[in-house]
């Protein structure tokens, strides 16, 4: 069998309950065959009928608006060509209805009358007249029909009072019409109860049945029960109402009863818990539980106060005896330290509630102040008894060296140990008793303070600061600052200290800071001078070559470093201005003071430059070569004096001009007072510490030199006077422009600045020698003449570049002293000179380019 | 059951209209499903449709039967705006059923606002001939005026009902063809109507 299909509806439209006849093909063969029946979503399975195959009626559900209806049967779910509307009908008071509409009264102004309003339809289907204006008056209406009017539901109801009020001026063929219409109304109610009957046929059928069955059971009642069928219930009702009176007599004389039991019990209770009271106070003082003791106390004395009764007094006085000594013992617990500020602040109000007649809050801070004293000096003669300790056997014992060393740095540590201790007592221990003394001026410790100890509370705190800032003071020692690097880390513990407090009076600490930061600044300084004093140690003679200065060793960037660190751990503890410090050269004499501590930095560095150049000078005559070759770096790793010399005299140049500089700027940026005399002072003298030390090297170069030419040039029993005829420049020219050559070279390496100056200066001196020893010679013959003339010429010519004034003069001086020669020696010499030049060309090539 | 792949068939809107008990049901129930209902019970507005064959071709037919009752006469106007096609039935055995139609033809007009909407009248009950009160003649006439074809049916006998069906959806059909066809003509057709329809008014 195919699926059922529905193909018609009746009726298509109509409120829940609706009784719809639906057609179709294929509906099931009988009822059972119908499985669901679904009417705008809504299963009205229930509600089924089965008619026939075509046929079955069912009633529609709550289903709202346009659905299908889809018959299930057991070949399947079918379709639907055909669609019903569902919607919810209003209910008024003049149409009839075959359902229970609303359980509240559907007339008068009930629930409906919020919402639509009930708007009676013209009886004759006319429209109302608009025109409100030619209605005729109330009042006239109410004489021309007296008693009546006309509302439609009313009974005093009169047509022609109606036709007035509504249809003044219609139309009499339009009021036949009406009539019409109303006929037709009326006819078509009656023949619309017959069909509301009809419709709701069941309905009717079932209110009957109901009716019917009531009937029935009402005469079985009348039967059973006679006519009074209410009798045996009222005499039940009677009867169970006394029974209940009985009942609730006894079970209210039972609640009397417990009532008393219980208030008796509770008397009891009370005098039970006074006499318990002093065992019970020895109990909780076992377990220090003075609150609970506390409000037994008060209890007890809210309850028996007042009491007339001799024994509870007698109990009473015992139990004020017990907290007396309660409170003894927490007198004692309050002055007994060290202790927290919240135990402290517990039996403060304990002993407040236990009526105590002293002021605990003081007296705990004076407490407090009292311990904290006794805390820091207690920590300082700890301290200063390990000092002691470290002191007394070493003075006797007179260990070595090294062991004082230990001594000296335990004795520090033990110092700063000391300051470090002292701080943490201040940080940890003040800000309690501040606070302490904080919240008993404002009240908050139970009870009324005593505005006048302020003062005293404040001056006892500062006492406090100042007694630690007295014996930090002391535990830095006397003389010279032993604490010398341990400075900055003080400040700092002193600056925490001083963080912690912030919201303490604390000037004296303020002080104590400014005074470290001094002391610090101070140290540091020395410490940095001490260090650099011993540089000189260090030096390496390792060459850097520095563009402009020529060679120079590691020394000025030691230094350096040295200077900068001391700067950047002051600028990182005493230069750094914390908030509320106050600056620190605030005035000119500490500004000259550090000025000087940086001075004897630099000079440091200067007698350190001068010890290391005095270094080599005892093997002065060893270094310098005896005979014309130079003894240029016999070692490799060792540099000769003169070198070392020369490294120093760049060092001090390159120290002077960009090492000081730099170091003052670092420093005033860093935050020490401007610089500028001290680096004015430290260039002049080092560069008096240049200048001598250029001489020095001069000195060196040329005297050995000038020693030699006088030997050299009588080398071999030489005479002026010799009768063989000059074959070329003799050793010793040579010997004075190979040794030049040398110093050039060494100039050239390490020195170039200072090469020019240097070999013009040792020329002067070497013309000087060579002029003495010409003019000395006794006689000279035409050869002997010939070969001096040579000579001269050639240093003439190869010393060009650096002959000065005073240079030329002795040459020229030393031309003049030798005889004429003739015309053929003058060519000779000048051939023999030509020969010289161009045998030592390349040697002379040195000279040749004077530096740039 | 299942959907065929053809286009859905074309669908026409009959309505049946006329008064109270002349059997506009029987005759729907009739043609739906060869069925005749004796007792009577007056209807609201009921709704059929199934598919038929309506020379060769498949179409669906939609079958709208109102209530005669004057109750329902203010929700007619509503009704009648969807039809198609109109079957307005009277009773030969009822002279006011008969009077009634022109009633009808008036309302339908009104609302199609045309005047050569498919309408057919029918005469039902058409096996009670010895209870006739309205003459063939009578009826024809007025179909004539009203230019429309007239038939007689028995609800009863199934005399002429399938025909009264089908004739007004060939009417429908033809009438929808002949309106696809004036789309071209656009609204030149439809003043015409407009303006006829005022001069019965």
């Amino acid at each position: 069998m195919p699926a059922p299909v529905v193909t018609g509806v009746s009726p298509k439209e109509g409120p829940p309950g609706t009784r719809v006849t639906i057609r179709g093909e294929n509906l099931g063969t009988k009822q059972n065959d119908i499985l669901g029946v679904e009417i705008c979503g809504c299963d009205c399975t229930l509600s089924t009928e089965w008619k026939s195959p075509n046929k079955i009626i069912a009633r529609s559900g709550p289903g709202k608006g346009r659905g299908q209806i889809i018959i299930t049967t057991a070949s399947g779910r079918g379709t639907c060509t055909v669609e019903f509307r569902g919607y919810f009908e209003r209910i008024g008071p003049l149409k009839e209805s075959a359902v229970w509409v609303e359980e509240a009264s559907p007339i008068g102004p009930g629930p409906w009358s919020k919402g639509t309003t009930f708007h009676i339809e013209d009886p004759l289907g006319l429209s109302v007249e608009a025109d409100d204006t030619k209605k005729l008056p109330e009042d006239d209406l109410q004489e021309l029909f007296p008693g009546c009017n006309g509302d439609l539901s009313s009974e005093q109801f009169s047509p022609g009072w109606f036709l007035l009020q509504h249809h003044q001026s219609t139309s009499f063929d339009d009021l036949r019409v009406g009539l019409t219409y109303l006929k037709r109304k009326v006819d078509g109610h009656k023949e619309g109860q017959l069909t509301f009957l009809k419709g709701n046929v069941s309905s009717v059928m079932e209110q009957l049945e109901v009716l019917e069955a009531l009937q029935a059971a009402f005469q079985k009642d009348v039967e059973d029960f006679g006519n009074d069928r209410t009798k045996k219930i009222v005499d039940a009702i009677m009867k169970s109402k006394q029974e209940g009176k009985v009942l609730f007599d006894g079970v209210l004389k039972g609640k009397e009863k417990a009532d008393r039991t219980r208030n008796a019990l509770g008397v009891l209770q009370r005098f039970r818990f006074l006499f318990t009271l002093p065992a019970a106070i020895d109990r909780s003082m076992q377990r220090a539980d003075y609150d609970a003791i506390i409000s037994d106390y008060s209890r007890a004395n809210n309850l028996f106060g007042k009491t007339e009764v001799n024994l509870f007094k007698k109990v009473l006085a015992e139990v004020k005896l017990k907290v007396v000594d309660i409170k003894n013992v927490l007198k004692t617990k309050l002055h007994s330290m060290p202790t927290t500020l919240e135990a402290q602040k517990k039996i403060i109000r304990n002993l407040v509630q236990l009526e105590y007649d002293g002021d605990p809050g003081w007296e705990a801070i004076n407490v407090h102040v009292k311990y904290i004293n006794g805390q820091l000096n207690e920590c300082y003669k700890f301290h200063m008894t390990n000092l002691e300790k470290f002191s007394s056997p070493d003075a006797k014992s007179k260990s070595s060296k090294r062991d004082k060393n230990m001594e000296k740095q335990n004795s520090i540590t033990e110092r700063v140990d000391c300051i470090e201790d002292l701080c943490d007592i201040i940080s940890l221990l003040l800000p309690e008793l501040w606070s302490l003394g904080q919240s008993y001026f404002s009240g908050d410790l139970y009870m009324k303070p005593d505005q006048n100890k302020l003062a005293e509370f404040k001056s006892n705190t500062l006492a406090c600061i100042s007694e630690m800032c007295r014996l930090v003071r002391t535990s830095i020692g006397q003389g010279k600052s032993p604490l010398v690097g341990w400075f900055p880390h003080c400040l700092q513990c002193l600056r925490s200290v001083a963080a912690q407090l912030s919201q303490i009076p604390h000037d004296p600490l303020t002080a104590l800071i400014h005074h470290f930061r001094m002391e610090c600044v101070k140290s540091v300084l020395v410490n940095a001078a001490e260090q650099v004093n011993e540089l000189s140690a260090k030096e390496n003679w390792n060459q850097i070559h520095e563009p402009n200065y020529g060679l120079i060793t590691q020394l000025p960037g030691l230094f350096k470093t040295s200077v900068n660190t001391a700067v950047t751990t002051l600028k990182g503890s005493a230069l750094q201005k914390e908030a509320k410090e106050a600056e620190l050269f605030d005035s000119e004499p500490l500004q000259k003071e550090a000025g000087h501590l940086v001075l004897v930095i630099f000079n440091n560095y200067k007698k350190v430059m001068e010890k290391l150049s005095a270094n080599g000078e005892e093997e002065q005559s060893f270094t310098v070569s005896q005979m014309g070759a130079s003894t240029y770096r016999q070692n490799q790793t060792t540099l000769s004096w003169e070198e070392k010399l020369l490294c120093c005299v760049c060092n001090v140049k390159y120290s002077c001009e960009v090492v000081l500089p730099d170091l003052c700027k670092s420093a005033s940026a860093a935050g020490l007072p401007p610089l500028d005399w001290v680096m004015k002072e430290s260039a002049a003298s080092l560069g008096e510490l240049r200048s001598q030390l250029e001489y020095m090297y001069k000195e060196a170069k040329s005297d050995p030199l000038v020693g030699t030419i006088e030997p050299s040039m009588y080398i071999g029993h030489f005479d002026w006077d010799t009768d063989l005829p000059p074959r070329g420049v003799r050793p010793y020219a040579n010997e004075i422009i190979a040794n030049l050559i040398a110093v050039h070279a060494q100039l050239e390496r390490c020195c170039n600045w200072m090469k020019d100056t240097a070999l013009t200066q040792i020329t002067e001196t070497v013309t000087e020698e060579v002029n003495r020893l010409i003019l000395c010679a006794a006689r000279m013959s035409n050869q002997g003449a010939m070969q001096a003339k040579l000579d001269i010429t050639a240093l003439q010519f190869a010393l060009a570049n650096y002959t000065s004034g005073p240079a030329q003069h002795f040459l020229g001086e030393a031309l003049e002293a030798i005889p004429p020669l003739s015309k053929a020696d003058e060519k000779t010499v000048e051939e023999l000179l030509e020969n010289y030049k161009t045998r030592m060309h390349l040697q002379l090539y040195a000279f040749s380019a004077k530096s740039k | 059951m299942s959907k065929k792949p053809t286009p859905q068939p074309a669908l026409h809107k009959v309505i049946m209209v006329g008064s109270g008990g002349v059997g506009k049901s029987a005759l729907t129930l009739q043609f739906m499903y060869d069925e005749f209902v004796e007792d009577y019970e007056p209807t609201k507005a009921d709704s059929y449709r199934k598919k038929v064959i309506l020379d060769g071709e498949e179409v669906q037919i939609d079958i709208l039967d109102t209530a005669g009752q004057e109750d329902y006469a203010a929700i007619r106007d509503n009704y009648f705006r969807s039809g198609e096609g109109f079957l307005c039935v009277f009773s030969i055995t009822e002279e006011e059923s008969f009077q009634a139609t022109q009633e009808f033809r008036e309302q339908i007009l009104r609302v199609k606002n045309d005047e050569n909407i498919p309408f057919l009248l029918v005469g039902n009950k058409g096996d009670l001939d010895e209870k006739r009160k309205v003459t063939l003649n009578e009826a024809q006439g007025r179909a004539q005026s009203w230019g429309v074809p007239y038939v007689e049916t028995s609800a009863k006998t199934r005399d002429n009902v399938d025909k009264v069906f089908f004739d007004l959806m060939r009417e429908i059909r033809s009438r929808k063809m002949e309106d696809n066809k004036m789309s071209n003509g656009k609204n030149k057709d439809k003043s015409k109507r407009k303006k006829l329809k005022c001069t019965i008014l």
